[in-house]
């Protein structure tokens, strides 16, 4: 039997399907509740069945509709392009036939003029809504709407609209999308001088001019349903300025809202002619687009203005961070199809970027006018955002620019005084304590970039050549002397020693930078001792020395075994005499003072000339010696010169030789052959190959 | 109403509405002031306010003539909302100005939510027979079937312009009283509404 049929599709969307009969029949059959109940449960499901399908379909229905709009809105943005790059070319043909040049400069400049105007008058706006603010109490958030413009304020008087009699006085203020209305503040005497009252939104609120109300002039009137509002100005012409201004306002959002639909869609003569006025479908795409994006969105380049201005750049990175991700998303989800709208907060946001940009490089520009007091602890921040902007390259530039200027300040800070060492170990510690920090800084702040480090190596070779050069010029003057030198440049040595924690070893261009100075001071060291050992032998009687007291010889023979000649004691004769003339011991101290300075400022480099004027300094006294030797002199004389030719070169010779070795690592290659070549000096002999001496002393000059 | 009778007369608010040009503010011009403008220029809106004697009684008459070009709809609405009573005007030279009447009484319905609104259907300008576009026939039909009087007009002459402004007071005094009748009623309680929050103000 039909009935008995369990219900189902077929059976209830049959065409001579009754509902009447078919519950009719069912409740014929079905005597039992249960059964019944059972079959209305299957029906039920059914009717949820058909109802979710009927849901699935409607939103399949409108996805279909969306994606048309979105086809639609697709070609619409294409058409715009085209009618764009036609017009383009029309403005190119009109910029061709206008032949002369002055023409065509003076529009540019007015162009340029009106968009100063423009900024000029947008920041008059910030300003004055700033005033506002300050002066309207709990109107904090109506004037927060982006890009609404102050037009017009004053006072009027509201009267009551149906009897006609005065209510109170009131302050409002007009704005490009609304009106709003203060009141008189009377408890405040303070900056709040009124109190929000209302704000009305232009676009429903309607204006009428009041010609005749009885006994009350210069009125207008607003409709804001369900008010009505009669506000009554102090002149007809006050009147004529307001009613000017809400014309104004009104028409000012017709042409933005105009602007909006052309520059989604300028009109082609094509369309003009299908569309209808009362439905047309490319404003509701246009719609859709604007909608299609964030309100966040729409408005962050104004929201990066802020931030700017109010330097808050991190909230700017942010948003700008937020923003491009933003961007990257709808671009790769839309493809190609790009609206207005979009493509227009894209080019803002990029302009935005670059004006942050220029703002954080301007914060790290070095400025006579900008006090250096924060240090590079100030410059941390611009340099950590410029560099999350991914402008590493040019605030490391900058950085280094700014260590520099800061490096030069600090230097011209440290004064002349007192002696060179004093003065070199002031400065050398400013400069190197501050390129110091500065790595440190650095370090911090690029921390994983080879391009920086190896700027950085750069600037930091850079500095310390300008360091070396000022030094050379404080310290590597004749009347310095070579002890001097010596302590400012071990000085030196051991600051720069300082930045190897940073993996900075500069020690190797600072000898470098150094060398030729250095040759030349120990040479002119070298001449100047040369020059004092030929003075004192002038006076030389080779006689034996005396002391006069005992106390003295033991200070002296103490003295000489502490610079390491022990055996000083062993010319010891009589009570207060020493067996060695006052040449030859006044030649041992201050050759042992050369040969410390030396051995201080021995480079791998420099060896060669030190080598050459110890011997050069030795050979003068042995020579002088030699000399003494070969002129006629008595018996006692001559054995009291080999003595003193015996100590020189056997008992100095072997102390220099052992300093020498510790600190070098070898024994000094021209002492020794000094040491061989008189020899005979020590029999009382002199030596007979004087030919190769020569020749050799001439090849070390 | 009752709190004080005696110090403002009964105040009826009548809207002029009709495309640009029709002679709205013509109308107003010569119902107020007995004078006719030749020179045409635009309104904005403008509001009129009279004191006259209707039937023996003193009321007051508030007249808001709008613009015939408003650009926004949203602040056309807001005109609407404030009337008890409209002036449908077109101009019986004009085909189109008759066309447009449909879409204001539209609006009009739509806006008020009263299907008995006061309107009345005005045909100015019928000095200008020679050059008459709209027949009364057409035109009374049309107001038959909105089941509104309709009378032509011209401000030039003042013929019927007085009728026009007093029909419709009448008009919109009898749905006043009516309404205060069943105050306690159903009733169009938007309208009503209204007129009360003004009375009590």
């Amino acid at each position: 039997m039909e009935f008995s049929k369990e219900p189902n599709f077929e059976l209830l969307t049959a065409e001579d399907f009754s509902p009447e009969k078919y519950v009719k029949k069912l409740s014929q059959n079905y005597v039992g509740g249960s059964e019944l109940q059972s079959l209305r449960r299957k029906i039920q499901g059914l009717s949820e069945e058909t109802s979710s399908n009927l849901k699935k379909n409607v939103y399949e229905n409108y996805i279909q509709f969306i994606e048309t709009a979105k086809e639609i809105s697709h070609l619409e943005s294409e058409m715009y392009q085209l009618s764009h790059l036609l017009s383009e070319q029309k403005a190119l043909l009109n910029c061709l036939s206008a032949t002369s040049i002055l023409e065509d400069v003076q529009p540019v400049n007015i162009d340029r003029d009106n968009k100063v105007n423009e900024k000029d008058l947008e920041e008059e706006n910030k300003q004055k809504i700033a005033a506002i603010l300050e002066k309207v109490e709990g109107c904090q958030e109506l004037l927060k709407v982006p890009g609404r413009i102050f037009l017009y304020e004053g006072d009027l008087l509201e009267i009551e609209p149906t009897e006609n009699t005065a209510l109170k006085i009131v302050h409002v203020y007009l704005f490009t999308d609304s009106f709003m209305i203060t009141t008189r503040n009377s408890n405040s005497r303070g900056l709040m001088k009124y109190i929000y009252e209302s704000i009305y939104d232009l676009s429903s609120l309607a204006v009428v001019n009041v010609r005749d109300l009885g006994n009350v002039k210069h009125a207008f009137k607003l409709l804001i349903f369900p008010d009505t509002r009669v506000f009554q100005c102090s002149s007809n012409s006050n009147k004529k300025e307001w009613l000017d201004k809400f014309d104004q306002a009104k028409k000012t959002r017709l042409a933005q809202e105009q602007q909006k639909r052309e520059s989604i869609s300028e009109k082609s003569p094509t369309r003009v002619s299908f569309e209808s006025p009362s439905y047309n479908p490319f404003d509701e795409v246009e719609e859709e687009t604007s909608a299609l994006h964030p309100e966040w969105f729409v408005e962050i380049p104004e929201e990066l203005d802020v931030c700017v201005a109010q330097r808050h750049f991190e909230e700017a990175l942010s948003l700008l961070q937020k923003a491009k991700e933003y961007l990257n998303q709808a671009s790769s989800a839309s493809g190609d199809k790009r609206d207005t709208v979009f493509t227009d907060i894209q080019r803002k946001v990029e302009q935005r970027q670059n004006n942050l940009t220029e703002v954080l490089m301007k914060e790290l520009e070095v400025n006579p006018d900008k006090s250096l007091q924060g240090g590079l602890r100030a410059a941390r921040r611009a340099v950590r955002l410029l560099n999350q902007l991914g402008r590493e390259t040019q605030s490391c530039t900058l950085f280094l620019k700014l260590c520099s200027s800061m490096l030069r300040t600090q230097c011209k800070r440290v004064k002349r005084e007192g002696s060179t060492t004093t003065y070199i170990k002031h400065l050398s510690s400013v400069v190197f304590t501050n390129m110091c920090h500065m790595s440190d800084e650095f370090l911090r702040a690029f921390p994983d970039s080879p391009a920086c480090a190896s700027a950085y190596v750069v600037w930091a070779s850079n500095e310390l050549l300008q360091f070396t050069t000022h030094f050379i010029k404080q310290v590597f003057m004749p009347q310095t002397s070579l002890s001097t030198v010596t302590e400012c440049i071990v000085l030196v040595r051991h600051q720069c020693e300082r930045l190897y924690v940073y993996g900075l070893d500069l020690c190797y261009q600072l000898d470098g930078a150094l060398r030729s100075s250095l040759m030349k001071a120990l040479k002119d060291a070298r001449d100047k001792l040369i020059d004092s050992i030929k003075l004192r032998v002038l006076d030389d009687k080779w006689i034996p020395i005396n002391l006069h007291s005992k106390s003295a010889l033991s200070r002296c023979v103490q003295e000489y075994s502490q610079m390491g000649l022990t055996n000083v004691g062993s010319y010891v004769s009589g009570d207060t005499w020493l067996q060695l003339t006052a040449s030859t011991l006044s030649f041992t101290k201050m050759f042992l003072n050369l040969l410390n300075d030396c051995m201080k400022l021995k480079t791998t480099e420099l060896m060669y000339t030190i080598d050459e004027t110890l011997y050069n300094v030795f050979e003068a006294q042995v020579r002088h010696n030699e000399n003494a030797l070969r002129s006629e002199l008595n018996q006692d004389q001559r054995n009291f010169l080999t003595k003193n030719a015996e100590f020189l070169l056997v008992s100095l010779m072997q102390v220099v030789q052992k300093k020498y070795e510790e600190k070098v690592g070898y024994e000094c290659p021209t002492l020794a052959k000094l040491q061989k070549e008189y020899v005979a000096l020590q029999k009382g002999v002199s030596p007979a190959s004087r030919s190769t001496k020569a020749k050799y002393a001439s090849e070390f000059i | 109403m009752a709190k004080r009778p005696a110090v403002q007369p009964a105040l009826h608010k009548v809207i002029m509405v009709g495309s640009g040009g029709v002679g709205k503010s013509a109308l107003t011009l010569q119902f107020m002031y007995d004078e006719f403008v030749e020179d045409y220029e635009p309104t904005k809106a403008d509001s009129y306010r009279k004191k006259i004697l209707l039937d023996g009684e003193d009321v007051q008459i508030d007249i808001l003539d709008t613009a015939g070009q408003e650009d926004y709809a949203a602040i056309r609405d807001s005109y609407f909302r404030s009337g008890e009573g409209f002036l449908c005007i077109f101009s019986i030279t004009e085909d189109e100005s008759f066309l447009s009447t449909a879409e204001f009484r539209e609006q009009i319905l739509r806006v008020k939510n009263d299907e008995n609104i006061p309107i009345l259907l005005v045909g100015n300008k019928c000095d200008l027979e020679d050059r008459r576009k709209v027949s009364f026939q057409e035109a009374s039909d049309r107001a038959k079937q909105w089941g509104v009087p309709y009378v032509e007009t011209s401000a030039k002459t003042r013929e019927h312009v007085d009728k026009v402004f007093y029909d419709l007071m009448r008009e919109i005094r009898a749905r006043k009283m009516e309404e205060n009748k069943t105050s306690n009623g159903k009733g169009k309680d938007k309208s009503k509404k209204k007129k009360r929050i003004c009375r009590i103000l």
